[in-house]
């Protein structure tokens, strides 16, 4: 998945793709997530009773899809990037919406489960498992929304041709978000969901 | 070997984290609305609590103690007072200031009437009820 | 004064300016009372801060005269309030040389100052001169209670008093960014004080109930200091930096967003670290530790960033005296609110720290190197300019710098001194199977409250000098370049 980042238009190999600013972003962002994570590992250690109780009650096959859809999306995003390198912009533009479609799909399979979960009355005071649960899905969820935000505004402006060869930091840069995304989701599921 | 690091990039992405972070508190903090009833002793919230708050509020007590550890530093918390030293003792000691003893910190005669002091006293057992996940470490506060 | 205005500024080498030393528009001198409203107020806090760090160690010192509460009361809010002359001061005169035209209106800016300056004073002089129980009565408190809370002790008439001075202020500034040009240096400071004056209004809200109180409490003071504050904090550094050090906007001003950015996404959530202990739900203990585990980033940025643009500088501006508060306000702000702040951040940490000397200890050197030192860095750079030069006499720079690094230095005592006896306080009073009670743990650490007292005293007689730095003449040496 973080292939499609070295597939970027830049001439220079040793150039990060899209623009610095996001990159100090994604790292902010992945550092957040990161002491998160080791939090959640450390809480875990200390009470694992309640995270394996917890965890059994986590049906495994919507959450699989939704990997599998941000997976595609991210695939459809870097799909997206070279086309507009090879200036086939309107391919290009139905993979960034698709890539919108994708996340589309893992918000609405995300909103299905939450809806299951405070119906069965679980909050973010529930236990320390269900705390980190919903903490972790729900600001990844907010992450998802925020990434088909920026995919779908570049969608928008690349109705004037703006991304062309040479000219593709925007859409880098909004590839790059969206892959943080993936990647996050990718480690949260397997941790949250798949260790037990 | 920079790559490109716009201006523009770097303002879209401080709005949108702004934005972002702060709609994020706003749920964390309807959350939290949701879960106080629980925790914040509500229903021991009487007509006399907030009396008691009230003279707490217009004696600046804020001004040299903590309550639940917020307030200033130069006398002993009182979120746990009510257990430590009890009704009558807190509502003596307020009466009996100022010591007058050379050298040492001294509190205010604040002239309290016998029913203000019920009301502050009433106003610090509610607060020593509330959830404080288990904050002071101990009765010293 | 010369009475021209249309001189030119920014020369890149630093040369010509002699003849080149006066305000690009002649509406930003409304700056100057209001720096030295500022200055004025510093003086009286650090004279109440001298009072209460007697009082810690001979405790009827001044009673029942000035009790300890009232004494922290007036040494809070002069800061508070001279922090706020001091930005109401950046903004007038950075607005408009932002936005390249006169303020939209100077008069309303000078009425706006005199209103403020009264309130603030009426404000202290109750304070001061009758009980706190017979202040609250006078200004009718019953009719919407929102005294008697930490740092916001203020009369509710003060408080919409400070509404409506926010509102003039930002109407004046408002209406000259909207006529002008538009920098993201003007668009940050706009949106810090606008934040300032919005979140302000939660003061107002005061409910009975202790915990949603003190929740939005929080509102006020976290989202200020570490919210909005350091958008202003920005905004008046980068301007500074653009000036002296003649790097290109550009950069400086896409760093600022970077900077500002982290800022929120750490400090926005950050509240949290205040929402251990306080009756809100244990979740904020990990919310709360994670993000302000990274709130100390953005202020190490802040370091380098100026330490970054005066190395690259592209001229020589003759203040040498701003070059360095702005580089202190760099390091310090890292020290105090960044170091300092993460020392005790952590909830199992805070659980032991929460509420000691310690907390003291990080306010004092976070106030001291986020806020006043850049409200010092803005006035150093504009104050000569205020008074018709480009810089001051290299003798007053001289003082100013010396005065520098007593205060600093001094702080840096009061920081440790402080930190030391809340390791004490801790050591006795939280931890171990038999506890002492509050005031015999407090005289074990009678010791470090001497030596923070002494600091002070240091600290003071750098803000004498500071202040004599102003009245020092002597030729400016800026021909010699």
């Amino acid at each position: 998945m973080n292939q499609s980042v070295t597939l970027s238009a830049s001439a220079n190999p040793r150039e990060v793709p899209g623009d610095l600013a996001m990159w100090f972003f994604i790292l902010a962002e992945l550092l957040v997530f990161g002491v998160f994570f080791l939090a959640y590992g450390y809480a875990r250690a200390h009470d694992p009773a309640t995270f394996v109780a917890g965890q059994r009650q986590l049906a495994l096959g919507v959450p699989t899809v939704n990997t599998l859809l941000l997976i595609a999306g991210s695939a459809s995003v870097s799909a997206a990037v070279r086309a507009f390198v090879l200036d086939r912009q309107r391919t290009a533009r139905r993979l960034l919406w698709l890539t919108v479609a994708l996340g589309m799909g893992f918000v609405v399979l995300k909103c299905g489960e939450f809806a299951g979960k405070f119906a069965a009355g679980i909050t973010l005071s529930s236990d320390t498992f269900w705390m980190f649960y919903l903490s972790l899905t729900f600001f990844h969820f907010l992450h998802v929304i925020l990434g088909m935000v920026i995919i779908g505004a570049v969608a928008v402006y690349a109705r004037d041709g703006r991304y062309r060869p040479g000219q593709l930091a925007g859409v880098e840069t909004a590839a790059a978000y969206w892959h943080m995304v993936d990647l996050v989701w990718v480690v949260l599921f397997a941790l949250v969901y798949v260790a037990r | 070997m920079s790559a490109s690091f716009t201006k523009s990039t770097a303002r879209n992405i401080f709005y949108g984290g702004a934005v972002f972070f702060f709609l994020l508190f706003l749920a964390l903090t309807f959350d939290t609305t949701q879960a106080l009833p629980k925790r914040d002793n509500r229903v021991n919230l009487t007509e006399q609590v907030a009396r008691g708050k009230n003279i707490w509020e217009t004696r600046n007590c804020i001004g040299c103690h903590t309550l639940l550890g917020e307030g200033a530093y130069f006398a002993p918390e009182l979120g746990n007072v009510y257990q430590r030293r009890g009704p009558e003792f807190i509502k003596a000691w307020i009466k009996g200031q100022p010591t007058g003893a050379p050298g040492r910190r001294q509190m205010p005669q604040f002239h309290l009437t016998d029913g203000e002091l019920d009301d502050l006293v009433a106003f610090l057992k509610y607060s020593s009820e509330i959830n404080t996940n288990n904050w002071p470490p101990n009765i010293e506060g | 004064m010369s009475t021209s205005t249309t001189a030119v500024l920014d020369t890149p080498r630093g040369v010509e300016e002699h003849a080149a030393t006066r305000l690009k528009y002649r509406s930003q001198a409304v700056a100057k009372p209001y720096f030295i409203a500022a200055i004025g107020l510093f003086f009286g806090q650090i004279v109440f801060g001298l009072i209460m760090g007697l009082q810690y160690v001979i405790g009827d010192f001044l009673f029942p005269e000035i009790p300890f509460n009232v004494a922290r009361m007036v040494h809070t809010n002069l800061l508070i309030v001279w922090l706020l002359f001091g930005f109401m001061g950046a903004g007038y005169y950075l607005i408009p040389e932002e936005s390249e035209r006169e303020l939209h209106s100077p008069k309303l800016a000078i009425i706006t100052f005199w209103v403020f300056l009264v309130a603030g004073a009426l404000t202290i002089v109750g304070y001061l001169s009758v009980p706190y129980a017979t202040l609250a009565k006078l200004t009718h408190n019953e009719i919407l209670p929102t005294m008697g809370r930490e740092f916001l002790e203020q009369p509710t008439i003060t408080k919409v008093g400070i509404v409506l001075v926010a509102l003039s202020f930002l109407y004046n500034l408002s209406m000259t960014v909207l006529s002008g040009r538009k920098t993201s240096v003007s668009l940050v400071m706009m949106l810090g004080l606008w934040g300032l004056a919005i979140f302000f209004l939660f003061s107002f809200y005061n409910p009975t109930n202790l915990v949603l109180d003190k929740y939005f409490w929080w509102y006020v003071v976290h989202l200020w200091v570490e919210g909005v504050w350091e958008l202003i904090m920005g905004a008046m550094l980068a301007f500074v930096l653009i000036k002296v050090t003649g790097v290109d906007r550009e950069v400086v001003e896409k760093w600022l967003y970077v900077i500002i950015a982290m800022t929120l996404i750490s400090g926005i959530i950050g509240t949290g670290h205040h929402y251990y202990w306080i009756g809100t739900p244990g979740y904020w203990q990990w919310w709360g530790s994670i993000f302000s585990a990274i709130e100390p980033i953005p202020f190490f940025m802040m370091t380098l960033f100026s330490f970054n643009m005066v190395n690259r500088r592209r001229r020589e501006h003759p203040n040498k005296a701003a070059v360095l508060w702005a580089l202190g306000t760099g390091v310090m702000a890292f020290l105090g609110a960044g170091v300092w702040g993460f020392l005790h951040t952590l909830a199992p940490v805070n659980y032991l720290t929460h509420g000691t000397q310690l907390t003291a200890a990080h306010g004092h050197m976070a106030f001291y190197g986020a806020y006043a030192m850049v409200v010092i860095t803005m006035i150093s750079y504009t104050m000569p300019k205020l008074r018709g030069r480009e810089a001051n006499s290299r003798g007053a720079q001289k003082l100013e710098m010396v005065s520098f690094w007593l205060m600093t230095l001094a702080m840096v005592a009061i920081t440790l001194f402080l930190t030391a006896a809340g390791y004490v306080q801790v050591s006795l009073q939280r931890m171990g199977t038999t506890p002492m009670p509050f005031m015999v743990a407090q005289d074990h650490a009678a010791t470090y409250y001497w030596l923070r007292e002494a600091s002070g005293v240091v600290f003071f007689i750098g803000l004498a000098l500071y202040i004599i730095s102003f009245f020092v003449k002597g030729k400016t040496d800026e021909a010699a370049h």
